[in-house]
């Protein structure tokens, strides 16, 4: 039995290494617009790094038990022979509740409570923008300059406070920009806030994640209900919104 | 026949219904139709039209009235009416839910060849989305009563050495309640559709196409179908268990559908319950849900979700208990840590209760409840846990069968691992905010619903299909089915995290270009997932006509079912047996057989 073990033991860490490969060679993240989304992309690793092993001990179990546990001549007849009778009574599942509890709290704590206290931590901002979903098109409104907009634009590096809603009678939408790894949704009648800082300049033209694209089901257009949005520098922004005003 | 009479029966029910509420609308001096209000009141009265019909008079409500109870018929025609033998509604569950099932994958196929291109291709939008609803609702309510419905109603009572079930008129009335549900949504499809998903998510479902309506009348009358059979399986499992099947000694299949049960029962009414409110906002002009009249678009998803998350273990735990099940006959061990697996199934149903909005992350609800809902979600990874354990032990060291069941039962554990291990993402608030209702979240769900209970599902169907049909499945047949829908499932679904966490949301008709190249090829691992079907009907018809004749304990299992015939007697044991021993003594030196059965050969 023991060099059962050994072998299975070799088996967890090669598919734990594959995994993390498998992984890592996937490499799922969108461009990293804005703070929230390192933020995201840190704790989205850090769950793939706990987790490898956990499917690398499935996988090497699953997998050694079906190539040397199995019987012979399958095909014919009722089976003869039995395994041993274990029974699991012993210490092993205590130890397993144990493990398990404790990979639990980790993920729990970090980056669970922990990244959700520094996502909530910063509560002011520089840039305000008024988003309203309506069925199907959002709808800009920048209240320090008094203006409206059809397209979201953002100086990099500000903190950009956005004020969510839908109209009374609407349904509900959701803002999402892949980009800045954040969303919310807009509820009729009611505000909800959100925050992101924008780290990196780009343009929905070019980057599909720079898009606003509504995710909460809400009928017909729903796929089509998309806003583009661009990131530029502090100076570019400036100008956009001086012209923006003097229209 | 009789379903012919239900069907005159059902119509009548109607014309009375809508009539009756035409005739109360014109004495309030509004005119006489009104389709939602019309179809909301006759759709109850052509209901109990149906039921009595399909046998519900014949066979029980003339009773009440001094009559006399006709004796059902043996044959292929006592599956077409009421009947109350557990066997036959396991085989009508059985059957009905796999047509569903078979349907909702063609919506599935549809709507993998309209996303295999950016653009609109095959539908116009508000199709699709009627298709993408169809195939949420549809296989939810195959994922919620196929098993317990087919295995539970069939096996059960003989795993547990019962003669049927603890109430068999309430059971064939919940099955008869069933095709109505089918046939509402099919309807609903065919006048136009809804938008709204499975999920029903007002504002969108006060506001969209009468179609809705006709959802949601049909959802609740599947939850009168589950609360009843609910309290079915508990009262059957907790007082008809043959002498000497103490708790210790329940299979874990029966664990598993009590478990399950018991959140069928305490919590279906949540959903039917949000639903209801729905139509009364369509239809008597309430406003619950709406902003305009100081209703809360919130109240619903609370609700809503304290029902419909439990309801993941209602699909879930049965599938367990299978799996378990399997393993253990199959393996020739005994059931490693077989009290830490049934400690896990309670363990589940209490967390099940309390960690509903999760769903609601990203929802706009209050700050305060991010927090306790993320550390209950995450604590429902220990008990989950358990269950991997009582897998893992329970093969590790033995005699690996590797026929068809097995090999489904194995790829539960693989895919359910997977679909565990990203439940984490979902289950912690930073990074769900950015998964919530993306591809990412398709994936998931799909590992553990699809890759979990469907393959623990044909895991079932292959392992206790000689005792259901007498007759021997093809094994060839059932190992290319279970190859290509193996590797048809994990080609569609993993590249469905990387495109979710790309930016693709989901429930959407059209994408942008950047994810053209990956749709593709989701599309066409998806063709290939769906060709493997066509491998299990052939099998399944095939074998049933003219299969060869099955042997009563073909595996070689200890459990009960297995020490009667193939297919069991009307009855189910000639005396009731005695249980003396644990179900899953394999290899255990001085082991008593399990039952011990007088009256019939004794096969044990």
């Amino acid at each position: 039995m023991n060099r059962h073990l050994t072998i299975a033991g070799v088996l967890w860490v090669v598919f734990t290494v594959l995994s993390l490969w498998g992984a890592m060679a996937m490499n799922p993240f969108p461009t990293v617009g804005a703070q929230e989304a390192t933020l995201f992309d840190h704790a989205f690793r850090l769950m793939t790094y706990m987790g490898a092993p956990v499917f690398g001990f499935m996988m090497a179990a699953l997998i050694y038990s079906v190539l040397h546990f199995r019987a012979k001549n399958t095909n014919a007849g009722a089976p003869t022979e039995d395994g041993p009778p274990i029974h699991g009574h012993g210490a092993i599942p205590k130890i397993w509740v144990g493990v398990t509890t404790a990979l639990c709290l980790v993920v729990m704590i970090y980056p669970g409570l922990t990244g959700l206290a520094e996502i909530r931590a910063d509560r002011s901002h520089d840039v305000e923008v008024k988003v309203t979903g309506s069925r199907w098109v959002w709808a800009l409104e920048y209240p320090q300059g008094g203006f409206q907009a059809d397209e979201l634009v953002l100086p990099v590096g500000k903190r950009v406070k956005f004020d969510l809603t839908a109209p009374a009678g609407d349904v509900l939408h959701s803002f999402w920009v892949p980009a800045f790894r954040q969303k919310l949704t807009t509820l009729p009648g009611q505000m909800t806030y959100m925050y992101i800082t924008p780290t990196q300049t780009g343009d929905g033209h070019s980057d599909a994640a720079f898009r606003v694209q509504c995710s909460e089901l809400c009928g017909l257009l729903h796929s089509r209900m998309q806003l583009n949005v661009r990131v530029v520098e502090q100076a570019e922004y400036d100008k956009w919104v001086a012209e923006k005003v003097k229209k | 026949m009789a379903i012919l009479l239900g069907l005159i029966l059902a119509a009548v029910g109607f014309v009375i219904g809508t009539g009756a509420t035409g005739l109360i609308r014109m004495s309030l001096g509004l005119p006489y139709w009104d389709t939602e209000m019309s179809w909301s009141l006759g759709y109850p009265i052509a209901l109990l039209g149906w039921l009595a019909g399909v046998g519900g008079w014949k066979y029980w409500a003339t009773e009440w009235f001094g009559g006399r109870p006709a004796i059902s018929p043996t044959g292929v025609s006592r599956y077409f009416e009421f009947n109350n033998d557990h066997k036959v509604i396991g085989i009508q569950y059985g059957v009905t839910f796999v047509v569903l099932f078979l349907l909702s994958g063609l919506a599935a196929m549809l709507i993998r060849w309209e996303l295999m291109q950016p653009g609109m291709q095959l539908f116009t939008e508000n199709q699709y989305n009627s298709v993408m609803s169809f195939h949420g609702i549809g296989m939810i309510a195959v994922a919620v009563a196929i098993l317990m419905g087919a295995f539970g109603n069939y096996v059960v009572p003989l795993m547990i050495g019962a003669r049927d079930m603890a109430f068999p008129r309430v059971n064939a009335l919940s099955y008869w309640l069933v095709p109505p549900v089918a046939v509402m949504l099919i309807i609903a499809l065919a006048l136009g559709g809804w938008d709204s998903g499975w999920t029903a998510y007002p504002p969108l479902s006060v506001l969209n196409n009468s179609g809705q309506v006709l959802f949601n009348l049909a959802v609740i009358t599947f939850g009168v179908v589950s609360i009843i059979s609910g309290i079915n399986f508990i009262a059957t499992i907790v007082y008809e268990r043959a002498p000497g099947m103490t708790w210790g000694r329940l299979p874990i299949f029966v664990w598993g559908c009590l478990a399950g049960s018991m959140i069928a029962f305490f919590f279906t009414q949540g959903f039917a319950a949000a639903l209801l409110m729905v139509l009364f906002d369509r239809v008597l002009g309430t406003s619950f849900f709406g902003a305009t009249g100081g209703g809360s678009a919130l109240l619903y998803q609370h609700a809503f979700w304290f029902y419909s998350h439990p309801a993941v273990y209602v699909m879930v735990l049965p599938a367990f208990g299978i799996i378990l099940e399997v393993l253990s006959h199959m393996s020739r061990k005994p059931l490693y840590a077989y009290k830490y697996a049934v400690g896990a199934m309670l363990g589940i149903v209490a967390l099940s209760g309390v960690v509903w909005a999760h769903h609601m992350f990203t929802s706009g609800m209050a700050d305060y409840l991010h927090a306790p809902f993320l550390v209950l979600t995450e604590m429902i990874s220990i008990p989950t846990g358990l269950i991997f354990l009582s897998a893992v032990g329970t093969i590790w060291a033995g005699r690996l069968w590797m026929r068809t069941p097995m090999l489904f039962a194995l790829g539960f554990l693989f895919n359910f691992t997977i679909g565990g291990l990203t439940g984490i993402y979902l289950a912690d608030v930073p990074t769900d905010l950015h998964l919530h209702d993306t591809y990412f979240v398709v994936a998931h769900f799909h590992y553990t619903i699809m890759g979990g209970e469907i393959f623990a599902l044909f895991a079932a169907l292959y392992y206790w299909f000689p005792k259901i049909t007498g007759r021997e499945f093809n094994e060839t047949l059932g190992k290319v089915h279970f190859t290509l829908m193996f590797i048809g499932f994990q080609l569609i679904f993993i590249p469905m995290f990387q495109v979710g966490v790309q930016g693709m949301n989901r429930r959407v008709a059209d994408y942008p270009e950047a994810y053209a190249d990956t749709n593709y090829q989701l599309s066409l691992s998806g063709f290939l997932l769906g060709s493997s079907f066509l491998f299990f009907v052939v099998n399944m018809v095939v074998s049933w006509v003219r299969g060869r004749r099955a042997a009563d304990n073909p595996w070689g299992a200890h459990t009960l079912e297995w020490q009667v015939s193939s297919p069991p007697p009307p009855h189910n044991f000639d005396e009731i047996p005695t249980i003396e021993e644990g179900a899953y003594e394999y290899g255990v030196p001085g082991a008593r057989p399990h039952a011990r059965l007088t009256g019939a050969a004794d096969r044990a």
